[in-house]
């Protein structure tokens, strides 16, 4: 099975090298998308041995993720990871987000943050992260403990019919949405999460309300049928 | 006539004379270019033909308002909101393609997807 591993960045020099070195134990190729950084994480990122793809303008997680499945649907990947740049995941985890797939068990998986320790997240992450996965729960039918957790895998035939649309923090839920109202199965796993003290991404107050709005009207919406390739 | 006449009149006509042009040069539509033109218009006219303004008393009387500048201030705001939330939908419009063109340069620029052992191969 040839997996790729899909990391979207964003000024991320201190940590990317790093990152796709360790990843690249794991994956046939790792690509980097860069999010129009202005640091050198491209050029740490191909010294490590990413094949990098670059945004001119930034678009945000969500936009760079898009732009790396659609790349990456253009070779023959059957399994695609997907994975922060910042550090806060990591990569040796590969192995256990992608077991599932592997054993034909699911055709997505999440590595979950707060299955395992979640004293590490911040306490008003951890709060508007359970809510968010409470609603997104709510909306795709599926148990979701993390449902803003970036660390997942992706069988093809998911990403063939389930790409997100929306740009922001919303693509984490509304493509498990999808994929759940397409019957894909979705699992989760334990990973762990490493929070450093300077880290400032992630959806804030703005973006969690974006999010609750989204998953209210994806779970109004009547269910379309989405043809799954095998 | 009235120093405020005067100042109508002059930015009325100036504003008129801009918007043929733009629209000699094409740089706006027929519709578009009607509207504005409208309003240079009832500008100049509020300030050369001073007794027009009565005109709006039936209007104004007609919506239960006090007097003809109540009306004329009411409508011009609702105006002005109508015209923001059409240029925010329009610049929401212009982000969603210009995102689109991002993602359609970045795609056209990547290489070295069609083998896939690349990667491994150039680390070791």
């Amino acid at each position: 099975m040839r997996v790729v591993c899909i990391i979207p960045a964003f000024n991320e020099e201190t940590t990317i090298g790093r990152i796709v070195s360790e990843a690249l134990k794991h994956c046939d190729m790792v690509l980097v998308v860069d999010d129009d950084s202005q640091d050198s994480t491209v050029e740490l990122s191909r010294e490590a041995g990413a094949t990098v793809i670059r945004h001119v303008l930034r678009l945000g997680t969500g936009g760079a993720l898009s732009t790396g499945f659609r790349a990456a649907l253009r070779a023959d990947f059957e399994v695609f990871v997907t994975m922060d740049g910042d550090g806060q995941h990591n990569p040796n985890e590969i192995p256990i987000v992608l077991g599932p797939i592997l054993k034909r068990e699911a055709d997505i998986v999440v590595g979950s943050r707060l299955l395992k320790q979640s004293e590490s997240m911040p306490l008003f992450k951890r709060i508007g992260n359970r809510i968010l996965s409470t609603v997104t729960s709510f909306a795709s039918g599926t148990k979701i403990t993390d449902s803003q957790s970036g660390f997942r895998v992706y069988q093809r035939k998911v990403l063939e019919c389930a790409i997100h649309r929306t740009w922001d923090y919303r693509w984490a839920s509304e493509i498990l949405v999808k994929a759940a109202k397409a019957n894909f199965r979705i699992k989760e796993v334990p990973i762990t999460a490493i929070y450093l003290p300077k880290r400032q991404r992630g959806a804030g107050i703005k973006d969690g309300l974006k999010i609750l709005h989204s998953m209210i009207r994806r779970r109004l919406e009547p269910t379309r049928f989405l043809q799954s390739k095998a | 006539m009235e120093p405020y006449a005067i100042a109508a009149t002059a930015l009325g006509a100036v504003m008129l004379l801009l918007t043929v042009r733009e629209l000699v040069r094409r740089k706006k539509g027929l519709l578009q270019y009607s509207l504005w033109a409208m309003l240079w218009l009832a500008v100049i006219l509020v300030g050369t033909v001073p007794q027009f303004y009565t005109a709006l008393l039936f209007a104004t009387q007609a919506l239960g308002m006090y007097t003809p500048i109540h009306f004329v201030t009411t409508f011009s705001i609702l105006l002005i909101f109508a015209t923001m939330y059409l240029l925010a939908k329009r610049v929401a419009e212009l982000n969603e393609k210009v995102n689109k063109v991002v993602q359609h340069m970045a795609l056209n620029n990547v290489g070295g997807l069609d083998n896939v052992s690349d990667s491994r191969r150039r680390k070791e």
